[in-house]
C-alpha cells in the first residue's frame, strides 16, 4: 500500500516536470493557427513545415556556432583545469597554499560582476565581435580545479606516478598518459557541467555579440522570436532543436552530472 | 616480463633521466595556463569593474572620479534597486518552501525504491538543465494571455469566461516566475537531498528502529535535523540564485521588450537591473557599483549562514 502511495507521487511530480517538454514536442508538430486555439495536447502534421522555416532562417549557423564554442571551451578548460589540480595535489613547491587559498576564495565570486571589465578589456584586445571572448570566459573555472584537486586527492595514487617516474617517463607524459585515464569520471563530470554552462550562457553573449551571423543559440531563440513573432511553431520548433543535445547528453551522463552538481554541498 | 623488454625498459629510463626541465619547475609549468588565463579574464575584469565603480562613465568617453558617490546613491535614492532585491525575497517566499518541501519529500521517496531510482532522477532533473532561454520563451507561450496553452486548457474545462492575463499583473507575474523555479529547481533539491540521505548512516536508522521509532518518527527526529547544513546550503544557494536570476524572467516577457522587469517591474531582478542600467542605459560606473553592491549583499548572506552553520555544529 505504501509503496504503491510512494510510487503515484512520484509519477505525478514525474509527470509535471516533463509536461512542458510533451506540450513543446505537440506544439512544434501544430500551425500557428492551431496553438492559437489550444491545440497542443496532440500531435499535428505541420512539423515539416515548421522545420523547414526555422533551417531557412539564421539558426543552423547559431547551432553550428554554439556547438564548437561549447566544444572548445570545455576541452580547454577541463584540460586546463586537470594540468592545475596535478600540479596542486601531487607536487610540493612554493606558493602552493597561496594559490590553493586563492582559487577558494574567488570560489563564491561571481563572474558577472566583472562584466564591464571584461567587455572593456575585450574591445581593448580587438575580440568584440569574435567567439573568443566566449571561449576565454569559460576555460577557467575556480571550481574545475577544485573539484580536480578533491578527486585526485582520493583516487590518483602517488605511488602510481612514482613509479612511472622510475620509467623515466617526462612529467608531462606522466600526465598525459597516467594521470588523465585515471581520473575520467572527474573529466566526464566537470566536462558536462562547463558544456551545459556554455552552451546555456546568455548573458555574456548578450553583451558582447550584436552580428546576427556570431550568435549562439540562446541569441538567436530570442531573435527567433522576434521574426516570427506570430509563427509560434516554428519559433517553438527552434526552441526543441535548441535543448535536444542537452537532453540527449544529460541522459547519457545523469550518473556523473548529479555527482558534480552534488559535490560542493554534501561535503562542502 | 621478458629481459629484454626490461632491459628495454632500462634503456627507456636512461634515456629519460637527463630531463631538459629541472623537476621543480614542473608545477609552475602545469599551473600557469589556468592561473594566467584566469588572473587575466576573471580577475582582472573583477578588479577594472571594481576600480570603475567610483568613476562616472558611460562606456565610450571621459571616466570622472565620483568617489562613493555611486554607492550612496545606491543605499539612499534608488527605489529600482532595492525593489529587485525585494522581488527576489517575496518570489523566494512563493518558491522556497515548495522546492524544499518537494526536494526533500522526493528524496525519501526515491531513497526508499530500489528500482528506477536513477530514471526518476534523470527525468526530475531535466528542467533543471534545460537552457533558461528556452524556460523563459516557453512559459511565457503557455501563460499567454490571449493564446496560451494554460488559459485554453481553463477555458476548454470551463473553469474559467475568458483567459487570465497571468503576466499583466504584479503579483500573477511573480507567482509565475516562482512556478518557474519550482518546475526547475525541484529536481535539484532532490539531488542534493538524495546525496545527503545516502551519506546518513544506515545504522542510526536500524538503532530507531530497534528503538520503536515509527518511520514518520524517524524522518522528523534524525533524517530533517540531520539535513539542517544542506537545508541550509539549498537556502543560501536559492537566495543567490534568485538574486541573479536574468534569463528566465526577461525572457518570460519577451514580447514587450520594452517592459523591464514585467508588469510594474514586479519581476524585475537585481542582475536584470544592473544589465539595463549598465549595457541598456550605458552608465558603466554606476552599473558596476549596483554589481558590486549585489556581491556585498550576497557576501553578507554567506557569511550569516557559515556563522549559523558554525553555531549549530558546536552545539
Amino acid at each position: 500500500m505504501r509503496k504503491i502511495g510512494i510510487n503515484l507521487v512520484l509519477a505525478v511530480i514525474s509527470l509535471i516536470s516533463i509536461a512542458p517538454f510533451y506540450i513543446l514536442m505537440m506544439m512544434t508538430t501544430q500551425r500557428s493557427e492551431d496553438i492559437f486555439k489550444g491545440e497542443m495536447f496532440g500531435p499535428g502534421d505541420y512539423l515539416w513545415e515548421n522545420l523547414l522555416t526555422v533551417l531557412r532562417s539564421n539558426f543552423l549557423r547559431s547551432f553550428w556556432n554554439s556547438t564548437y564554442i561549447a566544444i572548445a571551451t570545455t576541452v580547454i578548460c577541463v584540460f586546463i583545469c586537470a594540468l592545475a589540480g596535478f600540479a596542486l595535489t601531487k607536487y610540493e613547491f612554493r606558493g602552493k597554499k597561496a594559490v590553493l587559498a586563492f582559487i577558494i576564495a574567488t570560489l563564491m565570486v561571481p563572474g558577472q560582476i566583472g562584466l564591464v571589465g571584461f567587455l572593456i578589456e575585450m574591445r581593448a584586445l580587438h575580440l568584440s565581435q569574435t567567439h573568443l571572448p566566449l571561449i576565454l570566459a569559460g576555460a577557467t573555472n575556480a571550481f574545475g580545479v577544485f573539484w580536480m584537486v578533491q578527486f585526485m586527492k582520493t583516487y590518483l595514487h602517488t605511488e602510481l606516478i612514482e613509479s612511472a617516474r622510475m620509467d623515466g617517463c617526462s612529467e608531462f607524459r606522466i600526465f598525459m598518459q597516467i594521470v588523465l585515464p585515471v581520473i575520467t569520471p572527474a573529466i566526464s563530470t566537470l566536462s558536462l557541467l562547463v558544456f551545459l554552462g556554455s552552451w546555456n550562457n546568455y548573458l555574456l553573449p548578450l553583451v558582447l555579440i550584436n552580428q546576427e551571423s556570431l550568435f549562439t543559440i540562446p541569441l538567436s531563440i530570442n531573435s527567433l522570436g522576434n521574426l516570427y513573432r506570430t509563427d509560434y511553431g516554428a519559433r517553438l520548433t527552434g526552441l526543441l532543436i535548441a535543448i535536444a543535445p542537452l537532453i540527449v547528453i544529460f541522459v547519457l551522463g545523469t550518473k556523473s552530472f548529479i555527482r558534480g552538481i552534488t559535490a560542493g554541498a554534501v561535503k562542502g | 616480463m621478458s629481459t629484454a623488454a626490461s632491459a628495454e625498459t632500462a634503456r627507456k629510463a636512461k634515456k629519460h633521466t637527463r630531463y631538459l626541465i629541472p623537476f621543480r619547475i614542473w608545477p609552475y609549468l602545469f599551473l600557469t595556463p589556468f592561473l594566467a588565463l584566469y588572473v587575466s579574464f576573471q580577475i582582472y575584469p573583477i578588479l577594472y569593474s571594481f576600480t570603475t565603480s567610483f568613476m562616472s562613465w558611460d562606456g565610450m568617453g571621459k571616466k570622472t572620479f565620483v568617489g562613493l558617490q555611486n554607492y550612496v546613491t545606491i543605499f539612499t535614492k534608488d527605489p529600482f534597486f532595492w525593489k529587485s532585491i525585494g522581488n527576489t525575497m517575496l518570489i523566494m517566499l512563493m518558491s522556497t518552501p515548495i522546492v524544499i518541501v518537494f526536494g526533500l519529500l522526493l528524496a525519501t521517496f526515491l531513497f526508499q525504491l530500489t528500482k528506477g531510482r536513477s530514471f526518476f532522477q534523470t527525468i526530475n532533473f531535466l528542467p533543471y538543465i534545460t537552457t533558461p532561454v528556452a524556460i523563459g520563451l516557453l512559459f511565457g507561450i503557455l501563460f499567454d494571455w490571449s493564446s496560451g496553452s494554460v488559459n485554453a486548457l481553463l477555458l476548454k474545462l470551463g473553469m474559467v469566461q475568458e483567459g487570465i492575463n497571468f503576466l499583466g499583473e504584479p503579483l500573477s507575474a511573480r507567482i509565475i516566475v516562482a512556478v518557474i523555479i519550482i518546475w526547475k529547481y525541484t529536481g535539484y533539491h532532490m539531488a542534493i537531498y538524495l546525496a545527503g540521505i545516502s551519506a546518513i548512516s544506515p545504522d542510526l536508522y536500524e538503532a530507531a528502529k530497534v528503538d520503536g521509532s515509527s518511520p514518520a518518527h524517524t524522518f522528523l527526529k534524525i533524517t530533517i535535523p540531520l539535513l539542517a547544513p544542506i537545508t541550509m546550503f539549498l537556502i543560501l544557494t536559492d537566495l543567490i540564485g534568485g538574486l541573479q536570476m536574468f534569463d528566465e524572467p526577461r525572457l518570460l516577457f519577451s514580447a514587450n521588450a520594452a517592459a523591464v522587469g514585467g508588469p510594474e517591474r514586479s519581476v524585475l531582478t537585481a542582475i536584470w537591473y544592473y544589465f539595463d542600467v549598465t549595457f541598456a542605459g550605458f552608465r558603466f560606473g554606476y552599473g558596476s557599483a549596483v554589481a558590486f553592491t549585489l556581491f556585498l549583499i550576497i557576501f553578507v548572506f554567506t557569511v550569516i549562514s557559515y556563522l549559523f552553520l558554525g553555531r549549530r555544529e558546536r552545539e
